[in-house]
């Protein structure tokens, strides 16, 4: 427990909160009121600030849960492979009657009457591309059918299916070593595969020349936002006084987004590089991996990593005689969508509900995690910093296109014969590649509808929509053309270009079988479930559009429906703290405008007048249930006025 | 001083100005929830998006100039909210601008769909700012048809705070006062997105002194008054500025009452005094004034038993039986709780009586460095100032005392205070041929007195006092005294007038004058000079030290009180 607290400065015990509600939680079962006002005085806090933690991140149960567990990802790629049916398979096998958020519980967890099973609807466990998925207890279980619950509870090894070799158009750079035979997560593999041999590079060259590197190289946050890294990390000082933090945004949570699940879980030691060399171009002394509370074992496995690391120097008090010291700590969520936004993080981080801060004036790079100066960059971001010093700044940039360098992941679910994720030079494969090439094409019979191409906050784009880009020609003139979706690029401007955004590469394929108001009522749950409540838009609006689409799918959409859905987004975007406003509106302003069709089909009732009060007095009095009396006096209102006596 | 323009006009503000302030100061008011001036900003109500703009930087990064000379300005696409950042030079504001009227519509549309409508049972209602701005912000229709979110009603937060959660719009301007001003930090929100609830961890409750601020900053109903609740309408209470008069602070008040009965009591923004707050035990310290016992008649004694009489009988009565004793056989106990007006006036009646004996009761309890002085007379300061006597207040009281104590006094003196908390007996008291009382509730000593003339209390008058710190104050009339009880400063005057003196005294405001003559801080000053935030007259790095056997002699006063108050307690 004290080497819980010990990872975080002293005078920041608090971050210590969700460390020790872990520890509490894996020991009890669940966190009792007593765990609650324990903790609060083991950390000098007021006890309603733990409580306020234990409330905001649903991994914590203030509750019992069975004794097995079983956590049924609810969110869209699974939903569509069927994750409701199986649920329901759950329940009926553990005895478990099940209730949902729909109830109004916020949360909730059901227990079987004898107590060893309890189930929950979770969000999005990043692995779509292999849905439908549950967790049992603390393995995953992956390309569930919904009729082998039974055998599912059973067995309780886990196995990981890999895609095979891979496909012929990916460029293979951080996914290099993920699905290979021999691969192995210890270091001895990695070692003999050249590792840490960039970090050793690294540490010979200045601090400005490895940030200038990344800087020519271009690369581009590969988490959502696309923010040039190079730049990003310019914002630090070289001569900062503060303490320089950089912590690794491993969070992942955007549905239809499950790269990093693979580097975390199979190639651990190609992040810590990744992090060592940016802790070293950053003068970062200490750097967090934010992971996810849903990878318990990608938080163990790298646990081990950073301790394999240390024996070999590579980490610790001057690693490689360099005379730079660095250390690395794990710091787990425990399911909060929000602590993927940076400043949600740093807040989560701190030990507080994960409210994201307001900008200005709390820029990362300025004021971050303990008001110091922070870098915040995406899982795959920083494996690819390990490699632009191994070939070069230059030479990275000539990957991909430009203004789009390197590589990305792109991961693919949903609708199409073989989901799974995909490593191509930025911008140099289709989206009709993607689908039909690498992802094997739709199913049996089935037309593509729509295509989701950035993870699910990003707009939605309708297969028959015609897309104006602009494209630049060998000559270097650009000349906009109109084209259809199958050809637009995989890249962080084209898809941008198109309306939408390429975001954490997590593509969602829908093929006509799909209804848009099913689909949509999907994803706002989403946002409803996740929205951290911090700032009025998102707050209510995500949870009114919810409302509204659940009420358009069980048949009671009025006509004005469509309409309320998109001012609802209007008034979201663009006025919340952070990006989430943006992320929980797109899908409905792009879903209503989209499929306006659809969504007049099922918005057909009249709009209902105001409730009115059940009698009006004057029925009232006309059933005699008011006794009524003439007026006794004249008040003499108008004479007191006339006679100016008031 | 940065230039701004704000709706097309250019001002000028001083650097670190808030924008939201600037908008103010320029008469362009930004509805806000969450922004508290005495808070940190988190921006979590998005009700002050507004337009912004920063000068459009032309070559060598100087900013472009337009015809009029002016800057021009680059209009920012997204709004922007204006309670976290400072002006800046150029910068550029729209308040009223169609995208900013749409996104107050929104904001306004999104806080109302989850709350209950329920104005008409709703505390709050007349100085709610959810009712307010919708009024003005908002649309009168509703478009939501879903059900509303269920949170817990009526919840019990502390000894004094009552919580509505269903209101709350999660501002949290509660918590942060509680956490930055009362450093006490008990509340938090508990779940997650529109489920999102205010509520304090059961095993630390809201108990601190200071609880009450949180429902006057509250902007909706959500935290309400468990005192107030219920029992009247804000709209028909008339307001009144005065002082609290529980401490040496004299924290700046609205009283608030009705018909002659005060139903609270709520801060008066003052930064040299109170800032926007005031503690919950100056707040709720009004009660007494209805108490069962209070004194409503002038009373004198008729063998073994007072009697009512009018006040002409009653004052010359004590004039008579004061002036029956010499001066040198006479004592007056004053009170730190009169104004300098009272105490100026019982100054000059002890001259004419030729009374050398007269001090003022001191009271001192724990402070908390927050607001609560040790001091807990009101007007120390005044008495040091007007009573001019060489020892501190309250050092000559035990003296006072003793001379009763020994027989040595004859007649005795009392203004608001109970001669029993210092030590001396209730039969020492019957044997004294004169005892005037002048008081606002009837006690045990009272009951000895030879002549009662009952007096008003602190929201029944108009007078001044000097705070802790040397500021000079006005209190005010909220209410008419109850029965036949009189203001103290015309007993007073009537008492000296009796005794041959006091002329020409016809109202407090000649009283007033008349200090100014002989003390020089009060020269020049008038009441209405005073002003409702008061005006700083006495410099206390000035005052010389308290003598140490003042300091002694004080310290002992103020524990014979408090080993009364302790027996007192344990009887009840």
């Amino acid at each position: 427990m004290e080497e819980a607290i010990g990872r975080y400065p002293a005078d920041r015990r608090r971050s210590g909160a969700m460390p020790l509600l872990h520890l509490w939680q894996e020991h009890f079962g669940f966190i009792s009121d007593e765990g609650v006002q324990w903790i609060a005085a083991k950390l000098g806090l007021q006890p309603i600030n733990i409580l306020e933690l234990v409330t905001f991140y649903p991994m914590f149960r203030r509750e019992r849960a069975g004794k097995t567990h079983i956590r049924v990802c609810r969110t869209l790629s699974c939903a569509m492979t069927g994750s409701y049916q199986l649920m329901e398979n759950f329940c009926a096998a553990t005895g478990i009657e099940h209730r949902h958020q729909n109830d109004g519980i916020h949360n909730p967890i059901s227990v079987s009457a004898d107590g060893n099973y309890s189930i929950e609807f979770v969000e999005c466990l990043a692995s779509c591309g292999t849905a439908p998925i549950c967790m049992i207890g603390e393995d995953l279980r992956e390309n569930v059918r919904a009729e082998s619950v039974v055998e599912l509870l059973r067995n309780q090894t886990s196995h990981i299916k890999h895609q095979t070799s891979p496909h012929p158009l990916e460029h293979r750079l951080i996914f290099k070593n993920i699905g290979r035979d021999d691969w192995k997560v210890e270091i001895d593999t990695y070692l003999h595969d050249g590792g840490y041999e960039q970090l050793r590079k690294a540490v010979t060259m200045s601090r400005t020349e490895i940030v200038n590197e990344v800087k020519t190289s271009g690369l581009r946050g590969r988490g959502g936002a696309g923010f040039p890294c190079g730049v990003k990390w310019s914002f630090i000082k070289p001569d900062e006084k503060k303490p320089v933090y950089l912590i690794c945004n491993a969070d992942e949570s955007e549905p239809g987004t499950f790269k990093d699940r693979y580097i975390i879980h199979e190639d651990p030691h190609q992040l810590l590089e990744g992090i060592l060399i940016s802790c070293f171009a950053l003068n970062a002394r200490t750097a967090y991996i934010y992971i996810r509370g849903e990878f318990p074992e990608g938080a163990k496995i790298l646990e081990r990593a950073i301790e394999e690391a240390r024996e070999h120097n590579l980490l610790g008090k001057n690693i490689l005689g360099s005379g730079f010291d660095v250390e690395v700590y794990i710091h787990r969520g425990a399911g909060a969508y929000i602590c993927g936004e940076e400043t949600g993080l740093i807040e989560s981080l701190e030990g507080k509900r994960a409210y994201p801060r307001i900008k200005p004036p709390y820029f990362p790079a300025v004021l971050g995690l303990y008001m110091c100066p922070t870098i915040v960059n995406n899982v795959e971001t920083l494996c690819h910093v390990k490699h632009i010093i191994a070939m070069g700044g230059a030479n990275y940039a000539r990957l991909g296109r430009q203004n789009n360098t390197g590589t990305r992941i792109v991961c693919v679910s949903g609708d199409v014969q073989q989901p799974g994720y995909f490593e191509i030079e930025v911008g140099a494969v289709t989206m009709g590649q993607l689908i039909y090439e690498m992802a094997g094409g739709l199913k049996p019979g089935r037309q593509l509808k729509a295509v989701i191409p950035g993870g699910s906050s990003a707009k939605v784009l309708r297969a028959d929509e015609r897309f104006k880009l602009k494209q630049k020609q060998p000559d270097g003139s650009t000349i906009e053309g109109e084209i259809s979706i199958d050809e637009i690029p995989m890249d962080f401007d084209s898809l941008t270009a198109a309306g939408s955004m390429a975001g954490s590469g997590g593509v969602i394929v829908l093929d006509d079988s799909r209804d848009m108001v099913w689909t949509l009522n999907n994803i706002n749950e989403f946002y409803a479930h996740e929205s951290c409540g911090q700032c009025t838009p998102c707050r209510e609006g995500s949870l009114w559009m919810q409302k509204i689409t659940d009420r358009m799918l069980r048949g009671g959409g009025v006509t004005e429906d469509p309409k309320t859905l998109k001012t609802i987004g209007d008034n979201i975007a663009g006025r919340t703290i952070c990006a989430f406003g943006e992320a929980c509106a797109w899908p409905t302003q792009s879903f209503v405008q989209k499929f306006q069709e659809e969504f007049a089909k099922r918005a057909t009732k009249p709009v209902p007048p105001p409730l009115p009060p059940e009698y009006t007095p004057e029925e009232l009095i006309e059933e005699e249930q008011i006794p009524t009396a003439p007026m006794a006096h004249d008040p003499g209102w108008e004479k007191a006025g006339a006679a100016g006596t008031i | 001083m940065f230039n701004v323009q704000i709706d097309g006009v250019w001002h000028r503000f001083p650097k670190g100005t808030r924008l939201i302030e600037a908008c103010e100061q320029a008469g362009s008011y930004v509805p806000r929830y969450c922004y508290h001036k005495k808070l940190s900003s988190p921006g979590n109500c998005r009700m002050c998006l507004i337009e912004m703009g920063m000068p459009k930087m032309g070559p060598e990064r100087k900013p472009e100039l337009g015809l009029d000379g002016k800057p021009v300005i680059n209009w920012m696409p997204r709004p922007q909210i204006s309670c976290a950042q400072d002006v800046s030079e150029g910068m550029g504001v729209r308040t009223s601008s169609p995208l900013v009227k749409e996104c107050q519509r929104g904001v306004m549309e999104f806080l109302l769909i989850n709350h209950p409508l329920d104005c008409p049972i709703c505390d709050q209602a007349g100085e709610c700012r959810l009712q307010e701005f919708s009024v003005e912000y908002g649309t009168s229709e509703s478009r939501f048809l879903e059900n509303k979110v269920k949170k817990p009603k009526n919840v019990v937060l502390g000894p004094r705070v009552t919580l509505d959660d269903e209101r709350c719009i999660l501002c949290s301007r509660c918590i942060r006062f509680c956490q930055e001003i009362a450093k006490d930090d008990v509340l938090g929100f508990v779940d997650r997105g529109s489920y999102t609830e205010l509520t304090a961890h059961p095993g630390k409750r809201l108990e601190n002194n200071y609880s009450l601020n949180t429902v006057d900053i509250c902007p909706v109903g959500a935290l309400t008054s468990t005192d107030f609740r219920f029992k009247m309408r804000v709209w028909f209470l008339k307001e009144t500025k005065s002082i609290c008069t529980s401490c040496a602070t004299g924290c700046n008040t609205i009283i608030g009452a009705r018909e002659d009965v005060i139903y609270r009591q709520t801060p008066r923004e003052n930064d040299h005094v109170n800032s926007c707050w005031m503690c919950d035990y100056g707040r709720l310290n009004f009660y007494y004034l209805e108490a069962e016992n209070r004194l409503i008649e002038p009373q004198v004694r008729v063998g073994n038993k007072l009697a009512a009489t009018d006040w002409k009988t009653a004052i010359d009565r004590a004039v008579l039986q004061l002036t029956q004793v010499g001066g040198s056989e006479i004592a007056i106990i004053a009170s730190g709780r009169m104004t300098n007006e009272e105490l100026w006036l019982t100054l000059q009646l002890a001259e004419s009586l030729g009374v050398k004996l007269i001090d003022i009761v001191p009271r001192r309890e724990p402070g908390d460095h927050i607001l609560l002085s040790e001091d807990r007379n009101p007007n120390t300061n005044g008495a040091r100032l007007i009573l001019k006597s060489t020892a501190e207040p309250g050092a000559n009281l035990l003296a006072i005392a003793e001379a009763v104590k020994s027989g040595q006094i004859k007649g005795l003196a009392v203004l608001g205070e109970n001669p029993m908390h210092l030590g001396i007996s209730i039969d020492q008291l019957s044997q004294l041929s004169a005892f005037v009382v002048m008081d606002i509730l009837s006690s045990e000593a009272t009951e000895k007195a030879t002549v009662v003339l009952p007096a008003c209390g602190f929201a029944e008058k108009r007078g001044s006092m000097i705070n802790g710190k040397g500021r000079l104050q006005r209190l005010n009339r909220a209410v008419r005294p109850p029965g036949n009880a009189r203001d103290d400063w015309e007993i007073l005057r009537d008492l000296l007038q009796a005794v041959g003196g006091g002329d020409s005294l016809l109202s407090i405001d000649d009283v007033f004058r008349r200090i100014g003559e002989t003390v020089p801080q009060f020269t020049g000053l008038t009441f209405s000079k005073i002003g409702d935030l008061g005006v700083h007259i006495l410099q206390m790095e000035e005052l010389p030290p308290t003598h140490p056997s003042d300091e002694e002699k004080i310290e002992l006063a103020v524990a014979i009180q408090a080993r009364r108050r302790a027996v007192r307690s344990r009887q009840t």
